[in-house]
């Protein structure tokens, strides 16, 4: 999933500084599971802008809402079932970047500001922790390397081997961080795959990872072509 | 003119190497200095490309200096700060210069670095780097594209016999000697035991390796007992010694380790660096039993 962190509250207030109705609108999905941006970090967040704002003597009025996803214009376009979006001077979008964006296509006359900093895709490794592991490179190398990302975990993205920093099966840049290739080799010996290791692998085809991608199934070619 | 480094890697004899920095400026006075200081002493002399990634000047510009002045360059190419096409692009440019020993390297991550915040590229690894320069010098870019001429390289790849752990260290060097490295340089070496078991492993390949001599500093023992060195793993013991050495004693150090090296008879040479104090590159030498013309 996407995982996001909330922007520092200073960084917000300045954002809806001289708004007079702001509506916090909440993403029910990744950034509701990783605690950034779902119903109740929309609370808490509004509730802090009212007290920020009452301190200062501003008069502000707050809503919230929380859909099931930002990045769906199906679920964006209940909005207008639930709000008049013409009433809010601008919509504090609490979703990832890609969800901000498509609220902000939606209501393209609507000034859109986003509340979070979208940081990466990854996994729960626990009660709010999370790790990244996938640069979404359109090009994975998973097969090849014992389901562990190189891509991904090692920080310059190696993918024929370890640089020469491993120290203790360590990162070089992290002594916390274990090596993504020690894992792998690691993996790929359990799992009896360590040939796949000694092959070496040609260069990424960052061809494939032009961006702004675009992605039409194949059941849907006719309809977009 | 000087035997080119191909030569001297063929010759047999015990090969002495160093690395300077590039100058962080415009001034290349001091690397004219320590070209001439060294000149008749080593074999090849290296300049880095960013150390650290720290921003200094491209080492071309020392490397063709070193050229004019009759000593040998070993240019260091990093993939970090380049794409595939500009590395291409400035390894031709060094090859139309007569810079033709290049070492490829993957290059220290940028947090190590004065440009925090800049993008590590790692378009390309050190394995296609590799690769790439052997097809320049076959008159082909990495598209398979002809060139117009062709590069004279001898490619050099970095390798660590003290990584731990040490198995997926030996894999990708063996990728490297595939992908066409003649010579490799190691990361400093503390441990003769290490050594002996690395060359164990790269001698079937058939490359030669010049073995890394460090000279440690006591101003930055908090530095390599902390990790912001990468890959310089300094025992503790001789750590203690360093912290309250004088640089005649560090120097000293550094010079008893080229004799261990070169007396335990594993590897083809040695490759000395003295980031901040080059000064004493060729004190380290003297002292290491390492004349003009031995």
């Amino acid at each position: 999933m996407i995982i996001a962190k909330r922007k520092p509250f200073n960084e917000i207030e300045e954002l809806v500084s001289g708004a007079k109705k702001i509506l916090i609108l909440g993403c029910g999905t990744c950034v509701a599971v990783c605690l950034a941006g779902g119903e109740k970090e929309v609370a808490v967040l509004a509730s802090q802008l009212k007290m920020a704002l009452a301190l200062k003597d501003q008069d502000a009025k707050i809503d919230e809402l929380t859909i099931e996803r930002q990045c769906d214009r199906e679920f964006i376009e209940e909005i207008t079932q639930k709000v008049i979006v013409d009433d809010y001077d601008l919509i504090l979008s609490s979703a990832c970047g890609a969800g901000v964006q498509l609220v902000s296509d939606v209501f393209d006359h609507k000034v859109v500001l986003p509340a979070l900093n979208t940081t990466f895709i990854g996994v729960a490794e626990g009660p709010g922790v999370w790790t990244e592991r996938c640069r979404s490179c359109s090009d994975c190398v998973l097969a090849e390397t014992g389901g562990i990302c190189p891509v991904t975990i090692c920080p310059k993205g190696l993918v024929n081997g370890p640089c020469g920093g491993t120290r203790h099966g360590k990162c070089e840049i992290d002594p916390e961080k274990d090596c993504a290739w020690t894992l792998i080799y690691n993996r790929l010996k359990k799992i009896d795959r360590l040939g796949r290791m000694e092959q070496t692998r040609p260069p990424k085809k960052y061809g494939a990872d032009q961006f702004p991608a675009r992605l039409v199934h194949e059941a849907y070619r006719r309809r977009y072509e | 003119m000087a035997k080119s480094f191909q030569e001297a890697l063929a010759s047999g004899k015990f090969l002495v190497t160093a690395s300077i920095d590039a100058p962080k400026g415009t001034d290349l006075e001091d690397a004219a200095r320590m070209i001439d200081r060294l000149k008749g002493v080593v074999d090849a002399l290296g300049v880095s490309d960013n150390p650290y990634a720290a921003m200094h000047m491209s080492p071309w510009a020392v490397c063709r200096l070193a050229l004019e002045k009759g000593v040998e360059p070993i240019m260091h190419v990093a993939c970090r700060d380049r794409n595939r096409i500009a590395l291409q692009s400035d390894l031709l440019a060094a090859a139309s210069q007569g810079i033709n020993n290049i070492l490829c390297v993957s290059g220290d991550h940028v947090k190590f670095g004065d440009h925090g915040d800049a993008k590590p590229v790692h378009d390309i690894d050190s394995v296609h780097l590799l690769e790439v320069s052997k097809g320049l010098k076959e008159g082909k870019d990495m598209t398979g594209s002809a060139l117009t001429g062709s590069a004279a390289f001898c490619l050099g790849a970095a390798a660590n016999p003290e990584a731990d752990p040490i198995e997926p260290q030996l894999i990708k060097v063996d990728k490297k000697i595939r992908a066409g490295a003649s010579f490799l340089v190691t990361h400093p070496v503390f441990s003769i035991e290490k050594l002996k078991s690395f060359m164990g492993h790269v001698s079937r390949g058939g490359v030669k390796v010049l073995a890394g001599v460090r000279l440690l500093v006591p101003e930055k023992v908090a530095q390599y007992r902390d990790g912001r060195c990468p890959g310089l793993f300094v025992p503790e013991d001789i750590l203690g010694q360093i912290e309250a050495a004088d640089m005649a004693k560090c120097t000293e150090m550094a010079a008893s380790m080229v004799k261990s090296i070169k007396s335990a008879g594993l590897c083809h040479g040695i490759h000395i660096t003295a980031s901040g104090h080059e000064a004493v590159i060729l004190d380290i030498l003297k002292t290491g039993g390492i004349e003009a013309g031995t």
